[in-house]
């Protein structure tokens, strides 16, 4: 079998028709964008929070990215040959790619980032089922795997913990420690930890020309301004009053009531960024209570989303699924009757079934992310009207993540917002389930995934998804809330922004 | 006086020990992991767990405790987990800013702090003694994040005299720039000490006003400028001059909140950045030395105390 990853026509004359006009874009000029997050590395294999990618995703780039619609996308491949039964991936590098240094890009260095990835990243198990690399010739990369993955691609488009390209020279480097030499359209000019950060335009930077525009984080990148100062600014209200005084010309991370202050000024343009994270519960089947499957339905039968929705005061829309309307595995049929339950009576009943005896029931959340304390707390009293008896836990942002992650800490229902995995689809999905060990019943899942994974039509992998989802609700080991936004905002003296997971800073330009 | 320096410089030891310790274990005692925030929360326990190794974290408390000391007592501060440089360095390379805005902030605080207290205790009970006084009460009462974002949003946001963020230094923009990026948050942070300021001298003030010496200032013909800036108000000092020390911590500390409003790049974001971070090192090396800071400042209280008050003696 052979298929081809390669530019889609549709998409590049979509993109094309959606991209600013070509005439009011003009080189030059500087901006200041207020963020909320410090930045510690700029390593690309080992950085996961959206602080440190949103600058990395100008200095690096990877073989596959994503592109507006969050698909897989060539970026420096200009070609995916796939073989061998999904077993067997070819990447022809584009031509004349060079680094920020000024050495040419090659398959060589392409071997080494790999290599360097599987050693250091974070997310170094995307490259556990390689069995090989060839390089034939230095344009030419070749991927060979243990078994079947036809959604091998689709895995290394992933923007966190991205599997960016550097040097040779840094492939025994430890992780952190990679040197910002990219092929992106930006570099990295100067950098003092916890306060500013300013990139400058790569004038060398070699754009793919094959593309009519920039599509997501891959397509043809044009960087226009030639520099950008990424200030951290941590206070919220910081960080308004820069736009709004000027001193900055794009912010991140506003507070809702930023939206009501900044929306009737007409030098200021608020985005709601969706999709952007979604508010979720996640109960733990291996600690008290809810170890049993009727504990956690009446959990879920307790839910009110509306209820929580306004308590929080976020931008969110209502949505049943684990992933985004958008995404070609969105469907909301499977996951509607899991959803937004608020039928007291029904969580009584099957407490009351379950042989409920007023255990405790711990709900984990934190402080950093208002949205995840509110809704917790709105749930607690949720559950008490049911009969259950909680108590709220606030634990730091890092301890709750890792409970969720490794299912410590004694918690029965934790908060937390998933923001790459539904963004990516199901195979992203995949390593955050999979990596949970405490989830039980896990047979049905694992079976679904191989065949998701196996599968080369998509018709199939749309139905190991379907499967896999309705699992993971009915079981009430996820209970959905809602979609949530990012709110940004920039001047209007800046132009081509984009509502994007990520803020880019190429296609925008100043007038 | 050289002996009695000494004398307090050797206080300052058991204090700054007693202090370390108990950085140390508070610290310790935050909830989160270190190791944790350095990996990421999606890194594998084992992951987790090499790090901790690395960092030696994985150690008995009193070992760590000991290990430090020991480091300590050679100068070295240790090595910030996230900034990957020394302590030493990260906090030369921010002290500027704080002690730009803390000597700003003093040199506002001072001469309003203690002209309102004079003013207060020479009018007594009248309207003018009320009004600085609930002036005062304001000033120590406000919470000072609230006062910035307000003063923000007023003279930043609405009249655009002041950026609402940010710190240029004196090498790079000069006088003008370098003051307009302070003039609000050392106003802001010294409304506290104002207010604090003003009732120590007000309370000082009244205490000399009714002394028998001022009354004869007074029968001889004294005037009342003479009477109160020279004969009254020197004899004040002593008070004021040890709430002035008093005062200088308290700039150190609330730069920590100011700092965070106004986004400066100083010590007191560092510490605020390493404690979110469970920055050990970091945190403890900082707070070490504003504990150090602090003995410095009390130090330079009493000699000012001989200079003032030549009845004052140490050693």
């Amino acid at each position: 079998m052979v298929r081809w990853l390669g530019r889609a026509g549709l998409a590049c004359a979509l993109v094309a028709a959606l991209a600013p006009p070509v005439a009011a874009q003009t080189k030059g000029g500087a901006i200041t964008y207020a963020a909320a997050g410090g930045i510690g590395s700029l390593d690309p294999h080992v950085s996961g929070s959206i602080a440190e990618l949103e600058v990395i995703h100008h200095i690096f780039e990877p073989l596959v990215t994503i592109d507006e619609s969050y698909n897989a996308r060539p970026m420096l491949a200009a070609s995916i040959q796939v073989g061998d039964e999904a077993r067997r991936f070819r990447f022809t590098l584009r031509r004349n790619l060079r680094f920020h240094n000024g050495d040419r890009l090659t398959s060589a260095d392409v071997l080494a980032s790999f290599q360097r990835y599987a050693r250091v990243s974070t997310n170094a198990a995307l490259l556990e089922d390689v069995a090989g690399y060839d390089v034939p010739d230095a344009d030419t990369f070749v991927v060979r795997l243990k078994t079947s993955n036809a959604v091998f691609p689709e895995m290394l488009k992933s923007p966190t913990y991205p599997l960016a390209i550097l040097p040779a020279s840094q492939k025994d480097v430890a992780g952190t420690e990679a040197e910002p030499i990219g092929t992106g359209p930006f570099t990295l000019e100067s950098w003092e930890k916890d306060n500013h950060l300013v990139l400058r335009r790569n004038e060398a930077y070699a754009a793919d020309r094959s593309a009519a525009g920039p599509d997501g984080l891959a397509g043809r990148k044009t960087a226009y301004l030639d520099a950008v100062r990424y200030n951290f600014v941590a206070e919220p209200m910081a960080r308004v009053t820069a736009l709004q005084s000027g001193e900055a010309d794009a912010v991140s991370n506003l507070p809702p009531d930023a939206i009501r202050r900044l929306g009737d000024r007409p030098d200021i343009t608020v985005m709601r960024v969706f999709p952007f994270c979604q508010l979720m519960f996640a109960t733990h089947p291996g600690n008290g209570a809810t170890a049993k499957k009727l504990v956690r339905q009446a959990i879920r039968a307790a839910v009110s989303v509306d209820d929580i929705i306004a308590a929080t005061g976020q931008p969110m829309r209502r949505n049943p699924s684990l992933t985004y309307p958008g995404s070609p595995y969105h469907t909301e049929e499977a996951a509607a009757p899991f959803y937004d339950r608020r039928n007291l009576a029904e969580a009584r009943a099957l407490l009351a079934e379950s042989g409920y005896k007023g255990e405790k029931i711990v709900l984990q959340t934190n402080a950093s992310f208002s949205y995840m304390r509110d809704a917790i707390l709105v749930l607690a009293g949720q559950l008490s009207e049911a009969g259950f008896n909680t108590e709220v836990q606030m634990i730091d942002w890092l301890s709750q993540s890792a409970n969720l992650r490794r299912g410590t800490g004694h918690w029965n229902i934790t908060a937390t917002g998933f923001c790459s995995q539904p963004l990516l689809g199901p195979q992203q999905w995949r390593t955050q389930i999979q990596a949970t060990p405490y989830l039980r019943d896990r047979t049905g899942l694992d079976e679904a995934w191989r065949q998701f994974s196996a599968s080369p039509g998509f018709a199939q992998r749309q139905s190991a998804w379907r499967q896999i989802e309705t699992q993971l609700l009915d079981q009430a080991y996820l209970i959905k809330v809602a979609d949530l936004a990012a709110v940004r905002a920039h001047t209007t003296r800046l132009h081509g922004m984009a509502p994007y997971f990520y803020q880019r800073f190429w296609n925008t330009w100043v007038q | 006086m050289f002996r009695g320096i000494m004398m307090r410089l050797s206080q300052a030891v058991p204090v700054l020990l007693i202090f370390s310790v108990m950085v140390f274990m508070l610290m310790h005692l935050l909830p989160g992991d270190p190791a944790l925030a350095i990996a990421g929360p999606d890194a594998s326990p084992e992951a987790v767990q090499k790090i901790r190794e690395q960092l030696g974290l994985d150690r008995p408390l009193i070992v760590q405790l000991l290990e430090w000391f020991s480091h300590l007592a050679v100068g070295n501060f240790g090595e910030s987990l996230t900034l990957k440089q020394s302590v030493i360095s990260a906090v030369g390379e921010r002290l500027p800013v704080t002690l730009s805005l803390s000597f700003v902030s003093l040199v506002v605080t001072l001469p309003i702090g203690i002209g309102l207290g004079v003013v207060a205790a020479y009018w007594r009970n009248s309207w003018i003694d009320a009004w600085v006084m609930v002036l005062a009460l304001l000033g120590v009462s406000l919470p000072g994040f609230w006062v910035g974002i307000l003063s923000v949003l007023y003279f930043s946001v609405q009249l655009g005299w002041f950026p609402p963020s940010g710190y240029v230094p004196l090498t790079e923009g000069g006088v003008g720039p370098w003051l307009a990026s302070l003039i609000q948050p050392a106003v802001v942070l010294a409304l506290f000490q104002i207010g604090f300021l003003a009732r120590i001298t007000r309370s000082a003030m009244l205490d000399v006003l009714d002394q028998d010496f001022i009354r004869t200032a007074r029968a001889k013909g004294v005037d009342e400028w003479t009477t109160i800036s020279k004969h009254a108000f020197r004899n004040t000092l002593i008070p004021v001059v040890t709430v002035l020390g008093i005062t200088l911590s308290l700039l150190v500390g609330g730069s920590v909140v100011i700092e965070q409003v106004f986004a400066l790049p100083g010590i007191g974001r560092l510490i605020v950045q390493g404690i979110l971070n469970r920055d050990y090192p970091l945190v403890q090396g900082t707070m070490l030395l504003f504990g150090f800071a602090f003995v410095v400042i009390n130090i330079l209280v009493d000699i000012i105390y001989t200079i003032v008050d030549p009845r004052v003696r140490y050693g």
